[in-house]
């Protein structure tokens, strides 16, 4: 199915919507083909390939609505799908604040300055695809002899195309291609045994970084966390690590969807123009960062995607609203409905970046003296409505602004909102890794669940 | 259990039959095509092969502010093909399904295996004949009753958790069905299918009071009929939901530090699932990456614990009659009397460490090759009274109600958060603690547990388990126990 011919089924399929009774619809189509091989120990483990193609349909009656979706892109499938939606959108009731962005065609921006698609896509040989995984692995092993086990190392491309059509006028569609490499291994020494891994992805394949490289750093990682021990229970500074500090980011994005603030589900609810971190910390967002995960010409809803600035110097600048939850509150959408084939909007963020502060890593652990430098975290512990946040942490204990050693099993817990607030560094080591990013945070002080 | 015996003669002999029709009738999977198509893998070297077929229907209906704003319907349909040759696995599916795109899947999977053999003969297939009856007899009606009816509930719902206390700001409820029906073909000819009823209710409430916010959370559901989410079981739900928001509402910061901790019955069985269920697991267990791996005769729980993985319970979220390779379910006894017995096995890696499958060879959906998985897990009941476990705590945690939890299988590292928790001073209940993760050791804070009770209570069947990026639906089950030495992640 090329471009033309997924836009022009999902106008029909609208079409087809309106002629049986509904007053509004807008319909996605996603096309994904994933190819995954994976070595272990030297030997391919596994080759995967997901070629896969779904369909959903959004309703509105007036202003009740219903969500139907399929994988079964047959006629007479798609006829039963458009039936069942109008039925169903008979049962639901009327939301006066429901419906479609009502923002029109809009102008949508070629796929092609988001540099997220390499076209023509390379031929990748199975051969090639082995060998850079196979090389991955062996770095690993070859980094220490420590390093005794493997889960493998796995390369991946993924080709996704999307499309979108309303009533509106809405037509657009939007491709990317992801290459990832990635390593997990084991260290073993005596009765210690640690995992760690690393994993590098881009949109072009000609820019994934060496293979030996990625496994080198998942060899190092798993090694530094051998014989970890466990701190007294304390309260002290800690440092998240820029891989974790993006969790926190994602935490304080949660809290400012349009949809918790109506709900009264968020800690950050009243708080528009007030502050709710250190002056230090100015969050964006960029739905057309050139080569970033989370670009994209426009949202799940078709409403063309802008830059905008979330929070300045610490001071809440905005809420992020859909259509629906716009409109709940008296405001326009801001572009971030994400969407999936099956469920109706939600809030969602394409690129988000935290802005770098001037300190190296280095210079981190010197201004945190001691404290707990946070590496991984587990654990759902983070609570939305009130911001109680409790995880179990993974890391290393610091003194003299020096790493002593790992740690482990360990809690660290506090409030988002005083966490966020007592934010006093801010790193220079940000790294365009994943859709959320951000340089490493020390925060003042944090409850350390340990020994005793 | 009256009921299911009474329905047990009208449809139990036929369900896997009428599966195999349905997939015959609709993709024109016949017997002689998948003979065929999976025996055209056969002449290379490979030790297993099997094609997964999946049809599922799913509707989803939710409320807020006292209306139901949403309902959904989705349909998804597939096959994988997967193809076995020593440890390795290929993998490929289809969603349109259809003899020539079948015998394209085997093909891409196949390339996993090293040889050029040119396809085998075609294979003979025996539909698997199963003595016993299903697990949830449920018809298709029973499941996807009128919208009405679901809307009526959700209404319910919201009327009950109001009606309950005025601090109640907002009520959220959702219901969702699914009838999943699936076929398993087997290169050593087995043929097996399988219909499988899932719902599940939820309700959650947001108190104010205090100049406070808190929510408070019930679900509840399992492989059993609408009619059974009805009633009793959906005013419960909204007044525990209630109950929990309201508790909440008067929550200190929770104590932080390594404490004794009783855990109250049920789904307080997370602890289970993290602790030593996934470390538990075959294929972590053959690679040799779990804490627990060689480790079978070994003491890693204290005597008093027997933990069991069993999917053949009735109705229940994590039951199964045929796991997702075709493989009977079980009852398989994990830990007897602390002693590590077994395993969680899948066939790949049953045969691979030559042992047999145990029946948890699971998967999401034909987009995912199996692997091993539990079904419900479960540590059986002790001898002590609840209450007087909840009185020895001279200083400690009881903590009833859990969200969700994650381990680190190589470490054995595991957390578990709480959202129902009191703080417990010389035997009596002080005040409600704030959210706190737990934390430990799989392979050694189960050696900690120093009492058991005789209250085993099953969690109302809400769990879905997360693993390799596939979710599945798990039951647990736990009496009342308390541990020594557990690190509580609070802030005071």
């Amino acid at each position: 199915m090329n471009d033309k011919e997924a836009l022009d089924l999902l106008s029909f399929v609208v079409d087809r919507a309106k002629t049986l009774g509904a007053t509004a619809a807008d319909a996605l189509l996603i096309d994904s083909d994933d190819s995954v091989v994976g070595v272990r120990k030297g030997d391919v483990e596994k080759i995967q390939r997901t070629r896969s193609r779904g369909m959903g349909l959004r309703v509105f009656r007036g202003h009740a609505q219903a969500i139907v979706s399929t994988s079964d892109m047959d006629r007479n499938a798609l006829e039963t799908l458009v039936r069942g939606a109008v039925s169903m959108a008979e049962e639901t009731q009327p939301d006066p604040f429901s419906g479609l962005p009502g923002t029109g065609p809009g102008s949508v921006a070629p796929v092609s300055s988001l540099d997220i698609l390499e076209d023509p896509s390379p031929e990748i040989s199975q051969e090639e695809r082995i060998r850079l995984a196979t090389e991955a692995e062996r770095a690993a092993f070859a980094e220490d002899p420590r390093i005794q086990n493997s889960e493998g190392a796995e390369f991946q491309s993924t080709f996704v195309r999307s499309y979108l059509v309303n009533t509106d006028g809405f037509s657009g569609g939007s491709a990317r291609s992801l290459y990832g490499l990635s390593c997990s291994v084991i260290a073993r020494e005596d009765d210690s045994m640690e995992r760690d891994y690393w994993y590098e992805q881009s949109h072009f394949y000609r820019r994934l970084p060496h293979p030996e490289e990625v496994g080198r750093h998942a060899g190092r990682r798993a090694i530094s966390r051998l014989h970890p021990r466990r701190p007294k229970t304390t309260t002290c500074p800690v440092l998240f690590d820029a891989e974790v500090a993006r969790t926190l980011v994602s935490h304080l994005l949660g809290a400012l969807s349009g949809y918790s603030l109506y709900r009264n589900a968020t800690y950050l609810k009243d708080r528009e123009n007030t502050r709710v971190a250190s002056t230090g910390i100015t969050i964006r967002e960029e739905p057309l960062l050139p080569g970033g995960f989370g670009s994209r010409p426009f949202d799940g809803e078709g409403v063309i995607s802008r830059p905008k600035v979330l929070v300045e110097h610490g001071i809440l600048k905005m809420y992020l609203f859909d259509a629906y939850s716009g409109r709940k509150s008296g405001r326009s959408s801001t572009g971030n409905a994400s969407r999936s084939l099956g469920d109706s909007p939600h809030v969602g963020v394409s690129n988000v970046l935290v802005d770098q502060g001037t300190r190296s890593k280095d210079e981190l652990l010197q201004d945190m003296k001691s404290g707990l430098y946070v590496t991984e975290l587990i654990g759902f512990g983070v609570n939305q409505v009130t911001g109680d946040y409790s995880r179990g942490a993974f890391g290393f204990w610091v003194e003299d602004g020096e790493i002593q050693f790992p740690v482990s099993e360990l809690t660290i817990a506090g409030n988002l909102d005083d966490m966020f607030q007592s934010i006093v560094e801010v790193g220079n080591d940000r790294r365009i890794r994943s859709s959320i990013s951000s340089p490493s945070l020390l925060l003042e002080n944090m409850r350390v669940g340990g020994n005793g | 259990m009256k009921r299911e015996e009474m329905r047990m003669d009208k449809k139990q002999e036929s369900f896997s039959l009428e599966v195999m029709k349905f997939f015959e009738s609709r993709f024109g999977a016949h017997e002689g095509i998948l003979g065929e198509t999976l025996g055209s893998a056969l002449g290379h070297q490979i030790d297993d092969a099997d094609l997964y077929f999946e049809y599922t229907t799913a509707e989803t209906l939710s409320l807020e502010e006292g209306m139901v704003k949403k309902g959904g319907r989705h349909v998804s349909q597939g096959v994988g093909a997967r193809i076995l040759a020593g440890e390795k696995t290929g993998y490929a599916i289809t969603e349109e399904i259809r003899p020539e795109t079948l015998r394209e899947i085997v093909r891409t999977a196949r390339a996993i295996s090293l040889g050029t053999g040119h396809g085998g003969n075609a294979l003979r297939l025996v539909p698997a004949r199963r003595e016993t009856m299903s697990l949830y007899p449920v018809a298709s009606d029973e499941l996807d009753v009128p919208l009405s009816l679901k809307k009526g509930l959700l209404l319910e719902a919201d009327r009950v958790a109001r009606s309950v206390d005025p601090r109640v700001v907002q009520v959220m409820a959702s219901v969702a069905t699914e009838m999943k029906s699936v076929m398993v073909v087997r290169r050593d000819g087995l043929i097996s299918a399988d219909r499988l009823p899932l719902i599940r209710v939820n309700v959650t409430v947001i108190a104010e009071g205090n100049g406070q916010r808190q929510t408070g959370s019930f679900g509840y559901g399992g492989r059993i009929p609408f009619a059974e989410v009805t009633g009793e079981p959906l005013h419960h739900a909204a007044r525990e939901a209630v109950r929990q928001a309201l508790v909440n509402l008067e929550a200190r910061p929770c104590p932080t530090g390594t404490m004794p901790v009783v855990l109250g019955p049920g789904w307080p069985g997370i602890l289970l699932h993290e602790a030593i269920g996934h470390g538990l697991e075959g294929d972590f267990n053959r690679k040799g990456t779990s804490a627990f791996s060689g480790r079978i005769g070994e003491r890693v729980a204290s005597p008093l614990c027997t933990i069991i993985d069993d999917g053949t319970l009735p109705h229940r979220r994590g039951s199964l009659n045929v796991d997702d390779e075709g493989t009977p379910t079980q009852r398989t006894v994990l830990i007897e009397k602390g002693i590590l017995k077994g395993y969680l096995q899948d066939r790949h890696n049953a045969r691979l460490m030559g042992v047999s499958p145990t029946g948890n060879g699971r998967r999401e959906s034909y987009a995912h090759p199996p692997m091993p998985r539990m079904t419900n897990t479960i540590m059986l009941s002790g001898e002590s009274n609840p209450e007087e476990i909840v009185r020895s705590l001279d200083k400690g945690l009881y903590a009833v109600n859990f969200g969700g939890g994650q381990v680190d299988i190589t470490s054995g590292k595991f957390v578990f958060s709480t959202s129902e928790a009191y703080w417990v001073e010389n035997g009596r209940i002080q005040y409600p603690v704030r959210g706190a993760t737990l934390i430990g050791n799989g392979p050694d804070a189960l050696t900690r547990v120093s009492m058991v009770g005789n209250d085993l209570g099953l969690d109302p069947g809400v769990g879905t388990c997360g693993k390799d990026g596939q979710s599945v639906p798990v039951g647990v089950g736990l009496p009342t126990i308390r541990l020594e030495d557990l690190t509580v992640g609070g802030t005071a």
